[in-house]
Parts: structure tokens; C-alpha cells; sequence
């Protein structure tokens, strides 16, 4: 044992207080989750119990899928869905031109024109949220898909045409020049040759936006009520009444995490597909 | 095979890049069924002029004409012209039969799909890429690519054909072995076409007439025998042949003959230019003899002999300056350095240049 240095065990050392800082840092970190899980599973009677010892019960999930309480929780969840592959959809839409055009080509404004939609993301949703409640209030949109779809434009239209803007200018515009020359429209070179070639990075950014979509609580909280309310804020009706029901609200809520969750381990696979395209090109 | 008529013209075309200056007034006319050859170095100009034509760039003054017609407006896919890549430009989604099929399942230029198949296998067949049509083209190396690429012009029908350094990325004997291919495909020879290289031996083998372009402006246009014996100034001069042009500076001498700057060489030339003036004299190495000859008489030493193969380059000393020669291996048996030579050259063989200056080489001014 003498053999061995102090440097070799300073080393293992090392290697032991990184791994306990990791195990520190993942119980922090994961500590909500398994804090819900537990609560999810709890009997209503045994909630407030300080030990940790309580009977399992899948009931608040039953509850909650089962639309009991008087709250139309599996309505909130469809709601969520439509809303945000709506408002993913109509970007993409929308969103793909535009960020094939700011890519190819300096027009009069452009770029104040992207600077303006990138400046949706970073300014407060609160800011503008009364002046769209009033607008919606009279427009009609108010607790509509398509008033709903509408608003997340603010947050998934800037975050596909600004990381699609970046894919289409990875690509060499001599590849559609030849397509030109082949005899082919703008539209068509744009359509056969560009679009099908920034495939992996629509993927990307539509898994992206949708989980942002998803993810939105001021714009629902606000701009619905009941028709067109999603899971953010539905799942706090668990909230209200005579007493909080807590057990509800954390079997909604993980209800609720599991599209995002599912996207998010297809979206792995396609983010590093996507991100070594620029690599593997000629 | 070539008529008169101006099949591309350009005329007075500017293109500025920011605060460079792409294209500075280039003016350019290829005849109907030429092949003509543009050589340059790189950052001349070249591929912008191609991409004028084809109408990707648009100049910011001057006009562009195909068959006498101004392009101005007209959209790429409407000028009817076929354009090779340098960077190859092909489709990366798509196998080499797929980007080959390409023009021919545009709406301009559909062909029935059995044509086209008989078309496409035609054209690889003749590119030597017949059996990789199946692959997708990332999986090609660089040569198989840039013979897809030029497959996908020849394929089609075209008014013109812009061929931006079609060999370059093939290696050195198929280069060869295509180059002297190139010009026999018989759509080639029917198709006018604008061939851009930097290599100057290209452009001798290939063009019918050639035009040397630099900075932006074509400053001469001939065939290879005018380019070659009659070039316009000393940068064109030295672009032709390797070994390079032997350039030796002096000036006019009182009787109007040439006298080297260090006095050691003196020609009779006939010099249209004063006593005084600076001048290089130029000469290429294969017209340089060893020994006894017609022709005026240089003695020197010899520097360094390097065999080529079946001649020999021999770098001679003539006063200050060096000179080298190509000579059949035969007559420089047993040359050692400094051992003494006599050179002979046809005064015919002489060129005479302005003194090159900062701003420009200088131009040739007599035989």
C-alpha cells in the first residue's frame, strides 16, 4: 500500500466528492418530481400526514382522467393539444418562407423585421397580456382555438423562423441556383430542393415550439376560461373549492408532463441529427 | 462549326460586391458552337461572369445578351443556358440518377421518362459513372461528384453551356483523359459553351478561342496562337507555358537594339520604342536551341540541368540573369554547372515588353 502515491488517492478522492456533489445535485433537482409522484399517490386523508408512511392509492389519477370533481380535466388536456400543434403548425406555415426569405435574400428592413419578431421572446408576456385581453374581449377570440393558436404565434412563430433562418443560410444557394438552371421555378427549387434538405431541423424546431406551446400559462390563464382552457392553468382548478386537493393538482400535473416528456426523448434523437447536418454537407 | 454570330454577349458589365469590385466593365463575346475558354487566376472574376450570364447575379450596369436578345428580367430558368458548379451544387437528398434526372423532370426541359433514362445512361456512360447511379451522392469521392455534375448539363438541351472548372477535382490522369473527351461529345460540339479554368493548359487544349481575364475586366481574347505568340503583355506572357516565359530586363539601346540592365546581352531587335526606354525581352524556354543555330547568338554558363523526362530544363546564366531552355535529353549530355553554352534564338521568336510596373505589366510593344 505504501506504493501508492498520495496523488493517485487525492485523485480517487476527487473522483468520489464529484460523483456525491452529482448524486447531491440530481436529488435536488429531481426532488419536485418525486415529491408529486409520492403526493399523486396519496389517499385525500392521509395528505397532510407528516410521516412518510401512507397507503397508495391510484385514485387521484382515476379522479382526474375520469373528469370527476366537475372539472373537465381530459377536455383541458385535448385543449393542449389543439392549441399548441395548431399554433406549431400555422408557424411552420408561415414561419418557413419567412425564414427562407431573411436567409437568401437583404430586403429594405429585414433585418429590423427579425430583430422585431425576436424581440416577441424576450419581452414579458405580462406586458402586452391586458391590451390582448380587452382586443380579444371584443374581437370574439376570447376562449377560442383560434384566438389561442393566434396568441402563441408570440411564442412559437419568432423560435421556428429564427432557428430555421440559420438552417436555410447553412445551405449553399448555389444548390438551388442549379436547381434554376435545371429549369425550375423559385418556388419549386424552394419546395424540391431547400425545404426537403432542412428536414431534420423542421423536426427540431417543431418539437421545440410545441413543447413551448404546451408549456404556456399567462396567455391560457388570461385569454380562456373554459372552452378553450389548457392543462397549465387547468390543472389549478384541482386548487379551488372547499379544499385544496393537492393530491389532484400533482396527478394532473404529471398527467400533463408526459407529451412534452415523450417529445423531448424523440426530440434528443432528432437534435443531434439535426445538428451535425452542417457537418456531413459537401 | 463556328459562325459569326454572337451567341453570349456581354457588354460593360459592372458587379461590386460591397466595396469589391467583382466585374469592372467586362466585355465578351462568344460566337455561336465556340467553346470558349476564360482563364484566370482565382478572384478574377470568372464564376461571377458565369453566374451573370446565367442570370443568378445581376450586374449593376452593363447588359447581358444571349443569341442578341437582352436579358435584362429574364429569369434564370427562362434564359435556357446549362451551368456546372465549381462547388458542384448537387442535390445531396438524391441519388446521382436522380440529380442526373433533374432538368429532364423540370417543366422546361421534361422528357418522357424512358427518354430520359436512355439520355441519362447515354451521358454516364460517356462520364465513365454508369455503374454509381444508384448511390446517393455523398457517398461519391470528389471526382465521381464533379462528373455528376457535369453530366447534369450535358444531359439537357441548352442554349449555352457554362462550365465553371468542370475537371479540377478530377485526378490528374482522368483530367487529362476527359479534357481530350470533353470536346468530342457531340453535344458539346453542337452547344456553345463558356468554359472557366485557371489552368492555362486547359485552356489551350480546349478553347477555340480563349480569353484571359484579370481583376474583372477580359484584357485579351484570341485563339491559342495569338494568346501564345502574340500576348498582350507580360502577366499574359507568363500565364502560357511551363517552364515560364524568360523575361530579361534591359532597355533601348542607342542603335535601337536590346541591352540587358547588366550589359551582358545584347539582340538587334527592331524596337518600336526610344533609346532609353525600359524594356524585358521576352523568350520561352522550347525556343531557346542549345549550340550552332539560325538565329542570334547568346553565350552564359550553365546553372542547373533538371531532366523532364525525355527533354531536359537547363537553367542558364547569362550575366546576372537566368535563363532556362528546354532541350532534347540527346544535346545535353554531359552538361555539369558552369560549364560554358552557346544559345540560339529566331528573332522571330522575340517578344518585347514595356518594363512591368506597380500598377500593371507592362504590354508588348514589338516582337
Amino acid at each position: 500500500m505504501t506504493g501508492m502515491t498520495g496523488l493517485t488517492v487525492r485523485k480517487r478522492l476527487l473522483g468520489w466528492l464529484a460523483d456525491l456533489a452529482l448524486i447531491l445535485y440530481f436529488v435536488f433537482a429531481l426532488f419536485p418530481i418525486a415529491w408529486m409522484v409520492i403526493l399523486s399517490l396519496k389517499p385525500a386523508n392521509q395528505l397532510f400526514s407528516t410521516y412518510f408512511s401512507f397507503t397508495p392509492t391510484l385514485g387521484s389519477y382515476r379522479t382526474v382522467l375520469g373528469d370527476s370533481e366537475g372539472i373537465p380535466f381530459v377536455r383541458f388536456f385535448v385543449n393542449s393539444l389543439v392549441v399548441s400543434v395548431g399554433a406549431v403548425v400555422l408557424s411552420l406555415v408561415v414561419g418557413l418562407p419567412a425564414a427562407y426569405a431573411s436567409a437568401r435574400w437583404r430586403f429594405k428592413g429585414s433585418e429590423n423585421l427579425m430583430f422585431t419578431l425576436l424581440s416577441f421572446r424576450f419581452a414579458p408576456e405580462l406586458t402586452v397580456i391586458i391590451p390582448l385581453f380587452v382586443l380579444y374581449q371584443k374581437l370574439g377570440l376570447f376562449d377560442t382555438y383560434v384566438g389561442m393558436i393566434w396568441v402563441l404565434q408570440l411564442v412559437t412563430l419568432p423560435l421556428i423562423v429564427w432557428i430555421m433562418r440559420s438552417y436555410f443560410a447553412d445551405l449553399t444557394p448555389e444548390l438551388e441556383q442549379a436547381a434554376l438552371l435545371d429549369g425550375y421555378t423559385r418556388k419549386q427549387a424552394f419546395f424540391k430542393v431547400a425545404l426537403p434538405l432542412v428536414k431534420p431541423g423542421i423536426a427540431a424546431v417543431s418539437l421545440l415550439a410545441f413543447i413551448f406551446a404546451w408549456n404556456n400559462f399567462v396567455f391560457p390563464l388570461i385569454l380562456t376560461s373554459n372552452e378553450a382552457q389548457t392543462v397549465t392553468v387547468g390543472a389549478l382548478s384541482f386548487l379551488g373549492g372547499d379544499r385544496p386537493k393537492y393530491n389532484l393538482t400533482a396527478a394532473a400535473a404529471l398527467v400533463s408532463v408526459v407529451p412534452p416528456l415523450l417529445l423531448a426523448l424523440t426530440i434528443q434523437r432528432y437534435l443531434v441529427r439535426g445538428l451535425s447536418f452542417g457537418a456531413v454537407k459537401s | 462549326m463556328s459562325s459569326s454570330r454572337t451567341a453570349i454577349g456581354l457588354r460593360g458589365i459592372r458587379k461590386t460586391y460591397g466595396k469589391t469590385t467583382a466585374l469592372d466593365g467586362l466585355e465578351l463575346d462568344v460566337k455561336e458552337g465556340e467553346f470558349f475558354c476564360l482563364l484566370g487566376p482565382s478572384g478574377a472574376g470568372k464564376t461571377t461572369t458565369l453566374k451573370t450570364v446565367a442570370g443568378l447575379e445581376q450586374p449593376d450596369s452593363g447588359t447581358v445578351e444571349l443569341d442578341g436578345k437582352d436579358m435584362r428580367g429574364v429569369e434564370p430558368y427562362d434564359r435556357g443556358v446549362a451551368m456546372c458548379f465549381e462547388s458542384y451544387a448537387l442535390y445531396p437528398h438524391r441519388s446521382a440518377y436522380d440529380n442526373l434526372a433533374s432538368p429532364l423532370r423540370s417543366p422546361r426541359h421534361r422528357l418522357p421518362a424512358a427518354d430520359a433514362r436512355d439520355r441519362i445512361a447515354a451521358i454516364a456512360e460517356l462520364l465513365g459513372i454508369g455503374g454509381l447511379l444508384d448511390r446517393p451522392v455523398g457517398q461519391l469521392s470528389n471526382g465521381q461528384r464533379q462528373r455528376v455534375a457535369l453530366g447534369r448539363v450535358l444531359v439537357r438541351p441548352a442554349r449555352a453551356f457554362l462550365l465553371d472548372e468542370p475537371l479540377s477535382h478530377l485526378d490528374a490522369k482522368l483530367r487529362q483523359q476527359m479534357r481530350a473527351e470533353l470536346k468530342a461529345i457531340g453535344a458539346v460540339q453542337n452547344t456553345t459553351t463558356l468554359y472557366v479554368t485557371h489552368d492555362s493548359v486547359e485552356a489551350l487544349a480546349l478553347g477555340d478561342r480563349i480569353g484571359v481575364i484579370r481583376d474583372g475586366r477580359i484584357v485579351q481574347t484570341g485563339t491559342r496562337e495569338e494568346i501564345w505568340y502574340q500576348p498582350c503583355d507580360t502577366e499574359v506572357a507568363r500565364a502560357f507555358g511551363r517552364p515560364r516565359i524568360n523575361l530579361l530586363p534591359g532597355a533601348v539601346a542607342a542603335d535601337g537594339g536590346f541591352r540587358s540592365a547588366d550589359g551582358k546581352v545584347e539582340l538587334p531587335i527592331s524596337a518600336a520604342a526610344s533609346p532609353g526606354t525600359e524594356v524585358l525581352i521576352g523568350v520561352r524556354p522550347r525556343d531557346l536551341a542549345l549550340g550552332e543555330g539560325p538565329g542570334h547568338e547568346l553565350t552564359g554558363t550553365v546553372y542547373v540541368t533538371e531532366v523532364l523526362g525525355r527533354s531536359v530544363e537547363v537553367t542558364v546564366r547569362l550575366g546576372e540573369q537566368h535563363v532556362s531552355l528546354v532541350a532534347p535529353r540527346a544535346d545535353t549530355a554531359g552538361l555539369r554547372p558552369d560549364d560554358p553554352v552557346r544559345l540560339t534564338v529566331r528573332p522571330e521568336n522575340l517578344l518585347l515588353f514595356e518594363a512591368d510596373r506597380p500598377e500593371r505589366p507592362g504590354r508588348r510593344i514589338g516582337r
